[in-house]
């Protein structure tokens, strides 16, 4: 009888561990930017004929993954302006300047998550505010999970993509915009965040 | 259309406007120096809006001052006019207007932290007083006949457009100060108008102007001190014409003179930009 005893009090202590971990699990999880293992890229079309491709090199940004409540996730990243990259660096220094992003007066471009919403198990749509060149407007992107893994220093990893486009003369940046470069922009975000 | 012809019908279109309003003050002798200020004022007008668009008020984007300051300191330009006259209100109003216009475009980059507090400050007091002298020195050629002043300035801004495109890598002012150029430049056509003159305001508007896109180009774009004082020099040349030693000069020299002074030093400042810019990565690469 104290034998049976014994091994109840055994069994609902495991039950209580088994429910304080399954608890914890549903918590929002959040997840710090990698930028080695992270790349925002965009491609631009010159002159009606081909695409011009550039990145940027240093930005920072947190993710928030509520796997139970996805509502309650969220992004926040912030880009340098300066850290732009187009393998040219005379066009670099004239997409610093005022004709494009006027990097000096407006050194960071921001993107605030203002609605995340499941679409499927690995898809949700993100709506936000993307803010550059001084001009917020909202946007909105298909975040896609494209897994999720350990690193080589145990920590727990993410990764998201997106891709969406945006018109540059919504931002003020109208420079060329009669035939030298489009108005379209397409945007690739692919994402690695470690859990903090 | 092609983005040489659409500059070249910004520039007519501009230089049109300010041309109608200086016949009008020509003939309106009462309303010279108002009319001389306002068609730099609205010629710069026409052009920003034609090139940049549409500006917000108040500006977000700090180089949109640009364009407000043709508007705000119209003004000044006519104060400039009736400046021999009111000696102290020039000196005074003047001098606390510029200092005033040149506030809101580059409190931004103090904000920013890109200039410190004290660097800000030095920049805008700097930049106010160099661009009163240069008005008050150069608005009396307003009042000469034929077309040495409106050419010179001209001259003035292709070069620095030039400077500002190689140098500051900032296709946009460069534009705005080539077409500038172009506004005081239909003073050239209209020298030859008997007894003609562009007025003293208008000479001192379009250096504002000059200074505020170079300033711009300063601050936001990659035009460095030397190359801002090359330019602040170059504007200085034109009134080398109302120096006592050069105005016992014959006419030849007192207009060749200069001219020669902004073709070579200009030239030379273009092509040092040129050959820096050609020379940066090695790699070309065209707007």
């Amino acid at each position: 009888m104290r034998k049976q005893t014994r091994w109840m009090a055994y069994l609902s202590i495991v039950a209580m561990l088994v429910g304080s971990l399954q608890s914890v699990q549903a918590q929002p999880v959040t997840y710090r930017i990698d930028p080695v293992h992270s790349f925002i890229i965009f491609r631009v079309k010159h002159l009606n004929t081909g695409f011009a491709y550039g990145r940027f090199n240093t930005f920072s940004g947190t993710i928030v993954v509520d796997e139970k409540n996805p509502a309650n996730s969220s992004i926040e990243l912030e880009i340098d302006a300066n850290s732009i990259d187009t393998g040219n660096s005379q066009r670099d220094d004239h997409l610093r300047s005022p004709d494009f992003f006027s990097a000096r007066q407006f050194p960071k471009i921001t993107f605030k998550s203002t609605r995340v919403r499941k679409i499927n198990d690995t898809t949700v749509e993100v709506q936000g505010d993307l803010t550059m060149r001084g001009v917020t407007r909202p946007i909105t992107a298909r975040v896609t999970l494209t897994g999720k893994g350990r690193n080589q220093r145990g920590q727990e990893i993410i990764g998201f993509e997106t891709t969406f486009t945006i018109r540059r003369s919504q931002f003020n940046i109208n420079y060329g915009l009669n035939g030298g470069l489009a108005d379209e922009v397409r945007v690739t975000f692919a994402v690695e965040g470690i859990r903090q | 259309m092609s983005v040489v012809i659409e500059s070249m019908l910004t520039a007519g279109l501009a230089a049109l406007a300010a041309g109608v309003l200086w016949l009008l003050g020509w003939r309106l002798r009462r309303a010279h120096a108002l009319l001389s200020a306002l068609g730099v004022s609205v010629g710069f007008a026409v052009l920003y809006w034609r090139v940049q668009g549409r500006p917000d008020f108040p500006p977000i984007d700090a180089t949109q001052w640009v364009f407000w300051h043709a508007l705000f300191a119209l003004p000044i330009g006519w104060l400039a006019g009736i400046a021999p006259a009111y000696r102290w209100v020039w000196v005074w109003g003047a001098l606390l207007g510029v200092l005033w216009l040149f506030v809101p475009p580059f409190r931004p980059l103090m904000e920013s932290g890109f200039w410190s507090l004290t660097a800000g400050v030095g920049y805008i007091v700097g930049f106010a007083l160099a661009t009163w002298l240069l008005m008050t020195l150069t608005a009396p050629l307003g009042e000469e006949r034929g077309i040495a002043t409106p050419l010179l300035m001209a001259l003035l801004g292709g070069v620095s457009a030039g400077v500002l495109f190689y140098g500051a890598k900032s296709a946009s002012l460069a534009q705005l100060s080539g077409t500038l150029g172009a506004v005081i430049g239909i003073g050239v056509p209209l020298a030859f108008l008997s007894g003609f003159t562009v007025g003293r305001g208008a000479i001192a508007l379009t250096m504002l102007l000059y200074l505020s896109l170079w300033t711009t180009a300063f601050g936001f774009a990659q035009l460095t001190l030397g190359q801002l004082a090359v330019l602040y020099l170059l504007a200085l040349t034109p009134a080398m014409r109302l120096l006592p030693a050069l105005q016992r000069q014959s006419p030849v020299v007192r207009f060749a003179l200069p001219l020669a002074i902004v073709l070579v030093v200009g030239g030379a400042a273009v092509g040092i930009s040129y050959s820096a810019y050609m020379a940066q990565g090695g790699d070309y690469y065209s707007y």
